[in-house]
């Protein structure tokens, strides 16, 4: 009897001991699947996912918690700090909470953390928040918003009606075997459940989404909650696990979960599966003389987001006319994320098509709201590089149906749809890292690197190009939204809107630059992108061509040597000794097809063929010749000759 | 112990949805049977927004790749019809070996029906053959249709998925208890012959 009877203490121990684990385990699958990484930001929390579990079973350690319930798991720290928190009795039930979290537009993203609510519910009812992350009140971030998602009940229901301890109960169902072996199952099926419920789709999207998001999901752990009201509760749908009957009860999951997710964004940051790209547009380097249609710029409100990315990138299939394109360059596969509604947040203005600066110029002009994280004069919007790359017609409807196939539906934009005829599916994720990221790829792309193009093509022309050098990184994008911002408020009939144009405007801002140019006609003249094209186009176009001018442009220097030491020595020239070589090397051609051969290879490139002198001189000519006929013919009609424009112009207003 | 059986829902499959379906169904079923220690394996689906697990085996994933192929063979030789394929979990029982037979005998406690229906839009060029390795897209006349086709198999195929958990869940009894270092419950996937139509699945 004593055996019998100590095994039955031993038994019961163990079922304790069974169901403590029950709840640990619960626990952790749960949050493993909901709890986002905090500290990997930028790191495709995909390969933390992946990396352990894909790992074979026989591989690596096996911890000793994982051996319960035969279900080795990721690490959860979130788990772990939740169960010292909630430590209960086994007949507390824990209730898991779900939150969606959703910040306000103006939030700082520099000290911003997603929170972490992790309230400690004591027997005396009292609450220690615990806020992890920084504080959101002193981001001066209101209007935070929190609705609860899910809520997961994990209790062991006790028969209070006979005796645990009494052997009538311990029939072959509720042997300690069977109760494990049926946890197992159950913990089998919630495992997966948790990757089926609405919920998962919004972790994976914040773990692979590198960018912070409008929202974030925290959790709660506690054993006393208040109930849903009725109203509340309606909104949920229920899902039960069949219970484990134990011999003292039964161990039972519940969950109430938000079967649509309508505020949520949740759209993953590639596309689903691969899609043509149909009227793909490529970028304006690529194709610099293709006109992009421009937006209707009808809506007069901020929070429409026609703008967003009606650029050539805009998705508008439902119009008939433009192709909608996905915009190729963007530096991160979630910059789709960078998206419509961040920019109606920020209170974009529809934005007209072509060009990237008169965007960017028009923005920055138009929203002081920005200043507090665009900082940057030449900032140039997410939005126009950085469109969605979601691709329209295919990919758009599929994310369309993907909110009505699910029980549950992800909409994504309803917002977005009832303002306007963009798919439902957009995203509505603040991508502030997104952004810079575009920033600094858009503005390089059109400035710094051509600057630096046109810099290494004549290194030998140092001097020549040291004026440019001066303000290289800085005066192309300002000239940009400068002009560019003239070019746009004059409907594009201005006079040739090149980033390096000789313009009082924006020369006088450049120190040394305004008299260097302004003496050397022709020194300026290398930069015009223009120079080989007849037709006016927009900036990017533009600067497209100086691209590719650049490009084909042959190499200068045919001894790498001797013309770095030439230009090295040739930096700390003075202006005027510039000017006296440049002048000569301009007045030599003009009129004449070769100029003298031994002024252009004693002079200043002694090192280069006369070839190469001659081929640049020509260039010179011809860029300054169009350059001429450009300022002629800008005063002359506004209108373009491109054929491609076809309504945009029509919106230009 | 009794036999259960679980008739799951028919879902309606193009050829090169197939193998993304069966995989998900067969190894979530599998997960829940392999009660041995698993690191589970998330799988997210490519054509669907769907994750499922794998119970992380390199044999059952085999196993079950190779079976798939089997019956993609088999479906392009026996076109748009209703098929079956039955995932069956069996105890080995071994027979007292007589002098005359010493087959080992299985005992049956579970069977899985996926019922499938492959069917084959028609397509704007005539293309006779489907490799089972092309994941294209059969021409559809038109894309909205494909689209709204693809989501409701995603429904489906939810609701497939929510069917077994519910089954492992409802059904317990009947699984024999788990031996020491066995990962999961020995099982046969078999390619029945085509169903006939009156066959009733739900």
């Amino acid at each position: 009897m004593a055996s019998s009877h100590s095994n039955i203490h031993s038994e019961a121990a163990k079922m304790e001991q069974i169901i403590t684990e029950f709840y640990t385990k619960s626990l952790h699958i749960i949050l493993e699947s909901r709890s986002p990484y905090m500290s990997s930001r930028n790191f495709s929390g995909e390969q933390i996912l992946s990396s352990p579990s894909s790992s074979s079973s026989s591989s690596s350690s096996v911890r000793p918690r994982d051996k319960w319930f035969n279900l080795a798991l990721r690490e959860c720290p979130a788990a772990l700090e939740n169960l010292d928190f909630w430590r209960q009795s086994n007949l507390e039930p824990m209730v898991i909470d779900v939150i969606l979290v959703q910040r306000p537009v103006n939030w700082d993203t520099v000290n911003f953390s997603p929170q972490r609510d992790i309230v400690k519910n004591l027997s005396s009812k009292e609450r220690y928040p615990f806020c992890w992350g920084s504080d959101q009140e002193e981001i001066g971030c209101e209007g935070k918003s929190e609705k609860i998602v899910e809520r997961w009940v994990v209790q062991y229901e006790s028969r209070k009606v006979r005796d645990c301890s009494s052997g009538s109960r311990r029939s072959s169902n509720n042997t300690l075997s069977n109760v494990y072996k049926k946890s197992i199952l159950l913990l089998r099926s919630l495992y997966a459940t948790v990757r089926l419920l609405p919920a998962y789709k919004i972790f994976r999207d914040l773990n692979s989404s590198g960018q912070i998001c409008m929202f974030s999901l925290a959790h709660r752990v506690s054993s006393f909650v208040e109930p849903f009201t009725r109203k509340e509760e309606a909104e949920f749908q229920r899902f039960g696990f069949t219970p484990v009957d134990t011999s003292c009860g039964r161990l039972c999951i519940s969950v109430l979960y938000r079967s649509s997710l309508s505020d949520v964004n949740s759209e993953p940051s590639t596309p689903m599966s691969p899609q043509v790209i149909p009227d793909y547009v490529g970028s304006p380097l690529a194709d610099p003389l293709k006109r992009l249609p421009s937006l209707p710029i009808s809506h007069g409100s901020p929070s429409s987001l026609p703008f967003s990315r009606r650029h050539s990138w805009s998705y508008d299939h439902l119009k008939a006319s433009p192709p909608s394109v996905s915009f190729s360059p963007s530096p991160t596969h979630s910059e789709p994320h960078v998206s419509i509604s961040n920019l109606s947040s920020r209170h974009y203005p529809p934005m007209s098509l072509p060009p990237h600066p008169p965007e960017t110029s028009l923005i920055h002009k138009k929203n002081t709201s920005f200043d507090e994280y665009c900082p940057s004069p030449n900032f140039t919007p997410s939005a126009s590089p950085s469109p969605p790359i979601y691709i329209p017609g295919g990919h758009l409807k599929q994310g369309l149906l993907r909110s009505e196939s699910a029980p549950f539906s992800t909409p994504a934009a309803k917002l977005l749809s009832s303002r306007q005829n963009l798919s439902p599916s957009s995203p509505i994720k603040i991508t502030r890292s997104g952004t810079s990221k575009i920033e600094k790829n858009m503005g390089p792309i059109h400035s710094g690197t051509t600057m630096e193009k046109l810099l290494s093509l004549g290194k030998d022309d140092s001097r020549r190009y040291s004026g440019v050098k001066l303000s290289s990184n800085n005066s192309p994008q300002v000239s940009f939204s400068r002009s560019s911002s003239r070019s746009f408020q004059d409907d594009f009939d201005d006079e040739f809107p090149c980033p390096f144009d000789v313009e009082d405007v924006d020369m006088t801002d450049r120190g040394s630059r305004p008299e260097s140019f302004d003496q050397k006609g022709l020194l300026s003249e290398p930069l015009e992108p223009g120079g080989f094209f007849p037709i006016k186009k927009s900036q990017d176009a533009a600067v497209g061509a100086l691209v590719c001018m650049l490009k084909k442009a042959p190499p200068l220097r045919q001894d790498l040597s001797s013309t770095t030491n030439l230009s090295e020595a040739s930096r700390p020239e003075s202006w005027s000794n510039s000017v006296q070589e440049t002048s000569r090397i301009s007045k030599a051609p003009s009129g004449q097809n070769a100029p003298s051969p031994s002024v252009a290879s004693s002079g200043l490139l002694p090192l280069k063929t006369t070839a190469d002198a001659l081929e640049e001189l020509r260039s010179y000519k011809e860029m300054k010749n169009l350059l001429l006929s450009q300022g002629a013919r800008s005063h002359a009609s506004a209108d373009y000759p491109s054929p491609a424009e076809t309504s945009s112009r029509d919106s230009n207003g | 112990m009794n036999c259960e059986v679980c008739q799951l829902k028919e879902l309606e499959v193009e050829h090169f949805e197939i193998r993304e379906v069966l995989r998900c169904i067969l190894h979530t079923i599998v997960f829940h049977r392999a009660l041995g220690l698993v690191r589970p394996k998330d799988i997210d689906l490519e054509l669907f927004e769907i994750t499922y697990v794998q119970c992380g085996d390199v044999e059952v994933e085999k196993k079950i790749d190779d079976k798939i192929e089997q019956f993609i063979s088999w479906v392009e030789k026996h076109p748009n019809k209703k098929s079956q394929i039955c995932l069956s979990f069996y105890e080995v029982k071994n027979k007292q070996p007589s002098w005359f037979t010493n087959k080992i005998e299985r005992l049956y406690w579970e069977q899985w029906y996926v019922n499938l229906n492959v069917i084959q839009l028609p397509k704007v060029h005539s293309s006779k053959s489907h490799h089972s390795k092309v994941v294209v897209d059969p021409g559809e006349s038109t894309s909205e249709e494909r689209s709204i086709r693809r989501a409701t198999l995603e429904a489906s195929l939810r609701d497939v998925l929510f069917q077994i958990i519910k089954f492992v869940n409802e059904k317990k009894d009947h699984v024999p208890p788990i031996s020491e270092n066995v990962m999961y419950f020995p099982y046969e996937i078999t390619i029945p012959r085509s169903v006939p139509s009156a066959f009733a699945s739900f």
